[in-house]
């Protein structure tokens, strides 16, 4: 069984099966022309009339965060781009969630949203031929009071924490991405700087340099398309080695490559948050700074798996 | 409730786009609840500072019966260490930063060598929002701390600065007991004196030498300190001591212990 067929289910007949071709098509013709698949579009513009129930990831709890800051949930938005990487692993996952965010955004136009929150980046854990897929999940609102944005922003936090950015003049925007990889190949043999003695490897150092700081300032430049600045960095970064025959010479290569993942915000400097801060102490047994941040036993840690009597 | 945003808020929410920010792209990988609390404090962030080192271990031998520091090995680990914080620190200074918060030190083995070393310093670049320079440390550059967003904010609210990260580190070969010795001590308990000795020892030298940091670093005290041990893939008896901490100085104007407000108790019913 081919890893599709299992959405397949049981033979259709005829009518059905050519509708379905047709959605196929459709879809397939849609994201080539960088528009919304038509019945997509349906649904959305039916959930943004009111015609159709709105949908919202959000918990009740969450819901209740945003219903108290004018937020109004319209429907759950998602996007997709599955990427072979014909080219560059690591430069890939830039281009795979730029595609993303750009599908993304294009729903949530459609459906009149100023902006889509609690926005999860996913990945279905498939390995197929070298490729990957890189998909978005949010809830598009609307804000009252405010008409509908040509340009909607797409803030990868929760309810929460989106209403918190929003009163401190910080606009969660999207997603910026850096990655770069680089080759060292080893020529004269000291990259590992083998002895009995102490060094540096100064050329692992230095290559391990340079693809951080390329990595970053690629973020810096790809943040700069929706706003001023990032916030929570994923870092990813891997080192190889391998060896190689040159001319009957053993060389040896090394590949670093590293990938930083980051909300966009677009921030006013100089506006702090409106709300007084205030220490609490909760009393329930969780963690909290006040009682340190390390364990504060760890000679019997084999009870800790048990259940209860 | 009528959402009252402020009004830069409210027109990205419109789709309209800002002017170019003349202050350039800021880039950190603190949380929004961290980002918010170090803006709350007067402080915004510039920039993801990092210091990377690769470094080969050179070899050492414990002898068999004896306790002793492996002081090759904790030079290798303090010098790597150093290489990548000051690394950082250079960074930090190149920005323009007033200091670094939420520095996070880790030390990665590389797979292939088992005498390569991968350590890396990575925090967040922080100015004063006013351009207050008296949170810089003793020599004039960014003050360096290991504390997240949160802790940075209550130690201001304490009545101190962070000033510098410090640490102190002895990787010790604990001794072998004698074979025969194990015969004379059946059916009793018996305190092994030599390696309570040498835990004692190990553990004394790391923390003096993160003492020495902060008096260099002329601190008044040293916050948030963590003692723990570890194995960096050495022979079973040879064990690292690691302390590390903040060094901190009193606030320029010290916030009097009855103006610090006592927290709030509340008791969460979530499981």
């Amino acid at each position: 069984m081919g890893l599709f067929d299992m959405f397949k289910g049981p033979a259709k007949d005829p009518e059905a099966a050519a509708a379905e071709q047709r959605r196929q098509a459709d879809i397939m013709m849609s994201l080539r022309g960088g528009r919304v698949p038509t019945s997509t579009m349906e649904r959305l513009q039916g959930a943004a009339a009111g015609r159709l129930p709105w949908m919202a990831t959000l918990s009740p709890a969450e819901l209740m965060i945003a219903r108290s800051h004018g937020l109004k949930p319209i429907a759950a938005v998602s996007a997709t781009s599955w990427l072979h990487y014909g080219w560059s692993w690591t430069e890939g996952h830039a281009q795979g969630w730029e595609t993303a965010l750009q599908r993304l955004a294009q729903e949530a136009r459609a459906c009149g949203a100023n902006a889509v929150l609690d926005v999860k980046m996913r990945t279905i854990p498939v390995q197929v031929e070298e490729s990957m897929d890189f998909s978005l999940v949010g809830t598009a609102v609307r804000v009252e009071g405010l008409p509908a944005s040509s340009d909607p922003i797409i803030a990868t936090v929760p309810a929460l924490e989106f209403v918190k950015l929003l009163e401190a003049d910080v606009v969660p925007t999207g997603i910026a991405i850096g990655a770069h990889y680089e080759w060292l190949t080893d020529w004269r043999g000291t990259a590992e700087g083998m002895s009995w003695y102490n060094n540096e490897s100064w050329e692992l150092s230095n290559l391990w340099e340079t693809v951080r700081q390329r990595a970053h300032a690629q973020l810096r430049q790809s943040a700069m398309k929706r706003g001023n600045g990032v916030l929570a960095h994923i870092n990813f970064s891997q080192m190889f080695a391998r060896e190689r025959d040159v001319n009957d010479v053993k060389l040896k290569e090394y590949l670093a490559r590293h990938i930083v993942i980051a909300t966009t915000v677009d921030a006013r400097r100089g506006t702090p948050l409106p709300h007084e801060i205030k220490m609490v102490v909760d009393m329930h047994a969780g963690k909290t700074p006040l009682t340190g941040t390390t364990r504060h036993h760890q000679s019997y840690a084999t009870n800790e798996q048990d259940g209860a009597i | 409730m009528t959402l009252n945003l402020p009004v830069h808020a409210q027109e990205r929410l419109k789709g309209l786009r800002s002017s170019v920010h003349s202050s350039g792209v800021f880039t950190s990988d603190f949380s929004v609840n961290e980002f918010l609390l170090v803006r709350k404090a007067g402080f915004e962030p510039i920039g993801l500072c990092v210091g990377t080192c690769v470094y080969h271990v050179g070899i050492q031998y414990g002898s068999w019966s004896k306790n002793q520091e492996m002081d090759v090995l904790s030079k290798a680990m303090y010098h790597a260490r150093e290489l990548a914080m000051t690394r950082m620190r250079a960074e930090a200074t190149a920005m323009g930063a007033d200091g670094i918060v939420g520095v996070k030190l880790t030390i990665k083995r590389l797979e292939w060598d088992e005498h390569l070393l991968e350590f890396i310093a990575i925090g967040t670049g922080v100015v004063h929002g006013e351009g207050h320079k008296g949170f810089r440390a003793h020599d004039g550059g960014p003050f360096t701390s290991d504390l997240s967003g949160q802790d940075f904010w209550s130690l201001l609210h304490a009545g101190y600065r962070p000033v510098e990260m410090v640490m102190g580190s002895c990787v010790y070969h604990v001794a072998h007991r004698g074979v025969l010795s194990g015969f004379g001590t059946v059916g009793r308990n018996v305190e092994l004196e030599n390696f309570t000795a040498a835990m004692y020892e190990a553990r004394e030298i790391a923390v003096e030498r993160m003492q020495v940091e902060a008096a260099a670093a002329k601190a008044e005290g040293v916050v948030g300190v963590d003692i723990h041990e570890g194995s960096h893939g050495w022979q079973t008896h040879v064990i690292e001591f690691f302390a590390i901490g903040t060094a901190v100085l009193p606030l320029e104007q010290e916030i009097a212990p009855e103006k610090i407000a006592d927290p709030i108790m509340v008791l969460s019913v979530n499981d």
